[in-house]
């Protein structure tokens, strides 16, 4: 799914859901901490308030006197808050303190705005407390007026709460966002799975198979399998348009090239005058003959080329019998080479294989035109005075082998033929002129048995004979492994 | 410390408060039995033959450990605190029963933090990891057996005022309990009976018209009993009268059956205290397993279990018991040390009890 080096998708969507998480994670984090301070402080404060009101509402007047009598339920309900201190002042309109903290200051008294309550936050004796202040109206005090009551709070209990919700906020939190990561993952994996159906797909598929993908995609792949689709048609038209302009070009190509050879053929036999210059002519004459050849030559193997090299991407595999085919090609080499006037020289042909038949899978045409080109080679370039097709059974392999008494290929230049256009001039070349390689030969018989899942190879035998052969999977070795 | 000896001291006690010019009644020194490393400042409101079987057992457990024992009476306690508070005192530990005093003190921010949460006491017992309860005290109801016939023994408040008035002149005189205007103890008592119901201001009533006798300190009234100068002490602690009885006093000790107010009598090491660690060792000790068994051994007969004890008439108290009124270590006591709330309690108990009576036992 993921090209070498790079970043995996399913990597890179479970980091950003994770990164995305985190910040979430830590900004509800504040939140929740902000949110479970606020509740702990909304609760105490009420508590407090409740005890501010109850001292406020204990305040009498006795002959006109101003008295307070803090209830024990005031305390009670500050002890509620159980490790806290409580500070508390009970002032009355002129604002002397009737009982209490004399030196709860004055800016720690919050004023509520009306005859309720109000809270705050402040520090007393060093402490930072919480402040909640209550006043009420005394109207048959000697002066009527306000009595305020200050109470402050230390901020234990309140702090204690806060941290217990947060933590537990947290916690809870926390298994939400392992539970949405994980749920995260799993979508992520679910959302790419058809991805991997495709890659299966097109993994397992013939590679000559161009037929559009048939799998059942979500509406967001389908995207992607119909680019696929698309391109491999477009890919098998372009394919299909190019190997028909190779196969025309060349066919169109071969009629004046044939009409152009005979000309020349029958030029040079005209050519009779003596001379030093008709003598002159008659090489000029011999050349354009050897040129003409050649072209014929390889106008011929471009078309064998694009003939075999469509045949192996399109044509599917069927039981081939190396031997018959060996003997086939031996019989039109024999045919061919009679009226050839590239063979001038007497050659044995000669076939060595088993009566039985040796079956392998591949394409008879593309083979054939394979060994052909094989055959053409060893009698064009290397053969002296025999040449022999060897067809061998190697259980799971086949093996045909065109094995001629000539010079052979060095070593060193063995992979280079293979390529196209790369004919081996170290190779001893007869017949009229010095034909540059150029040949395709090789090449495509390279291309067939490499589409065969075969090889080719070279040796020279023992007795000093050199061999080009091809191994291929046996019919039977490729059923059993299918 | 013999009878002669308290009875002495306490005339010393009277003679120097009338003369209102006391401070340090009296130091005790515990000199450590083994090398003396560290001396503990101790200033209690607490009698030091109480705490002596306490102090000595801790240092068998911790032989470096010498202390000084300076015995006030709770309100000098009090006062003199206030003023270490403010300042380094050199005080290492302060013991009180007085624990409304002491809730102020820690209120205003006098004491240590000691991280002895995790006690087997109850949680009624200690605030703030500061102040801890280490006693278990009923307030109960003294006879003298000599003075007062079987049948004539009260077991609820309620019984007690129908008796007071069956017969006013029976025991006209013959009455004695705290002056709350000088015992914080008796102070402490007569809020939380207030508080507990109405019953106690009818109490006050009746003890007023039999012309109560009234007296700063336990041992006073315990004493007075003792002799026979006294026929019923009221709202009395407990462990004291059980101590008399102990040793062989002839008194009757009746844990009231209507309820009854626990006191735990607490401890707590100032801020800035000299020896912090040797402090704490003292306070775990009177808090552990060894210490409450030692107490209830020696000085403080009752247990936090809340069982009967042997020389005490009375139901047990077990922390669930529906009559158990503990005086709770908490912020509530702040209430109690109102001022303002002090100076109507004190009016309401004045004129319940008439006219301010200067005890003879005093």
């Amino acid at each position: 799914m993921s090209a070498p080096g790079g970043l995996s998708l399913y990597r890179r969507v479970t980091g950003l859901v994770a990164a995305v998480m985190a910040v979430t994670g830590i900004g509800l984090g504040v939140v929740a901490a902000s949110y479970a301070r606020g509740a702990a402080d909304d609760a105490y404060d009420r508590l407090m308030v409740a005890a501010a009101l109850q001292i406020a509402e204990s305040v009498y007047t006795q002959d006109g006197r101003l008295l307070a009598d803090p209830p024990f339920s005031a305390f009670e309900t500050l002890a509620l808050a159980p490790d806290d201190r409580v500070f508390y002042a009970v002032a009355g309109p002129d604002g002397a303190v009737l009982t209490g903290y004399d030196d709860l200051p004055p800016a720690v008294r919050v004023d509520p705005p009306g005859a309720g309550s109000a809270v705050g936050d402040g520090t007393f004796r060093g402490v930072p407390v919480r402040v909640a202040a209550a006043r009420r109206y005394i109207p048959d005090a000697a002066t009527p007026g306000w009595v305020r009551v200050a109470l402050a709070q230390t901020n234990e209990a309140r702090g204690a709460l806060a941290r217990d919700l947060t933590v537990k906020a947290l916690a809870l939190l926390a298994v939400m966002m392992l539970l949405g990561f994980l749920a995260a993952l799993a979508a992520v994996r679910l959302a790419l799975a058809p991805l991997a159906r495709v890659e299966r797909t097109m993994c397992e598929r013939d590679p000559k198979d161009l037929a559009p993908l048939a799998i059942e995609t979500p509406r967001e792949i389908g995207a992607l399998v119909g680019a696929i689709n698309g391109f491999t048609t477009r890919l098998s038209r372009h394919q299909a348009v190019l190997q028909r302009f190779v196969a025309e070009a060349s066919h169109q190509i071969r009629t004046p090239l044939a009409a152009l050879s005979s000309q020349v053929e029958m030029l040079a036999w005209s050519e009779t005058g003596t001379g030093p210059e008709a003598e002159e002519r008659r090489a000029r004459l011999t050349r354009i003959r050897a040129r003409t050849r050649e072209l014929a030559r390889l106008t011929n193997q471009l078309l064998d080329h694009a003939m075999v090299s469509h045949r192996i991407e399109s044509v599917p595999f069927a039981p081939v019998d190396l031997a018959e085919l060996g003997r086939q090609v031996l019989r039109d080499a024999a045919s061919s080479a009679v009226g050839s006037l590239s063979a001038p020289f007497e050659l044995d042909l000669a076939f060595e294989g088993p009566e039985t038949p040796v079956l392998v899978l591949g394409d008879a045409i593309s083979l054939r035109e394979a060994l052909g080109n094989l055959v053409g080679n060893a009698i064009k370039h290397g053969a002296r005075a025999r040449l022999e097709i060897a067809v061998r059974d190697l259980g799971r392999l086949g093996e045909i082998a065109v094995i001629d008494d000539g010079p052979g290929i060095p070593p060193e230049d063995r992979e280079r033929v293979t390529r196209p256009f790369e004919g081996g001039p170290g190779r001893g070349e007869r017949g009229e002129g010095a034909q540059k390689g150029a040949g395709l030969g090789l090449s495509i018989a390279s291309d067939v048995v490499a589409a065969h899942g075969g090889r080719l190879a070279f040796a020279t035998l023992a007795d000093g004979r050199f061999s080009v052969s091809l191994t291929i999977p046996a019919a039977v070795a490729t059923a059993r492994a299918a | 410390m013999s009878r002669a000896f308290r009875l002495a001291a306490g005339l010393v006690l009277a003679l120097l408060l009338g003369m209102g010019a006391a401070r340090a009644i009296e130091t005790h020194r515990f000199p450590a039995p083994g090398a003396e490393a560290v001396s503990l400042n101790l200033h209690a409101a607490t009698d030091v033959a109480a705490m002596r079987p306490l102090i000595e057992d801790f240092q068998a457990t911790r032989p470096d450990v010498g202390i000084t024992y300076t015995e006030y009476v709770t309100a000098e306690l009090f006062d003199r605190m206030r003023v270490a508070c403010e300042g380094a005192g050199g005080v290492d530990l302060v013991l009180s029963s007085s624990v409304d005093q002491l809730v102020k003190l820690v209120n205003d921010g006098c004491a240590e933090k000691l991280g002895l949460a995790s006690t087997g006491l109850p949680r009624w017992t200690r605030w703030r990891d500061e102040l801890f309860g280490f006693t278990f005290e009923p307030a109960v109801i003294v006879y003298n057996r000599d003075a007062v016939r079987p049948e004539d023994v009260r077991r609820t408040r309620a019984e007690l005022i129908d008796l007071l008035r069956a017969d006013p002149e029976r025991y006209a005189g013959r009455i004695g309990t705290y002056d709350v205007t000088s015992s914080g103890i008796g102070y402490l008592f007569s809020a939380y009976d207030a508080r507990a119901g109405a019953v106690f201001g009818r109490v006050m009533e009746a003890l007023g018209r039999a012309r109560v006798s009234l007296s700063c300190c336990t041992t006073d009234i315990l004493d007075a009993l003792s002799a026979g100068r006294l026929a019923i002490g009221y709202n009395l602690l407990g462990s004291y009268a059980v101590a008399a009885v102990r040793a062989g006093a002839p008194l009757r000790v009746v844990i009231p059956r209507d309820y009854t107010l626990v006191l735990s009598r607490a401890i707590f090491v100032p801020k800035r205290a000299p020896h912090t660690e040797a402090a704490r060792a003292f306070v775990a000790y009177l808090l552990s397993a060894r210490g409450q068994a030692r107490a209830r051994e020696t000085s403080f007969a009752f247990g936090f279990d809340g069982n009967t004890v042997p020389e005490a008439d009375g139901p047990a108290l077990p922390p669930a018991s529906a009559i158990l009124r503990p005086i709770e270590i908490s912020p509530e006591l702040l209430a109690i040390q109102d001022r303002a709330k002090r100076a109507r309690l004190l009016g309401d108990w004045r004129s319940a009890v008439g006219a301010p009576v200067e005890a003879g036992a005093r």
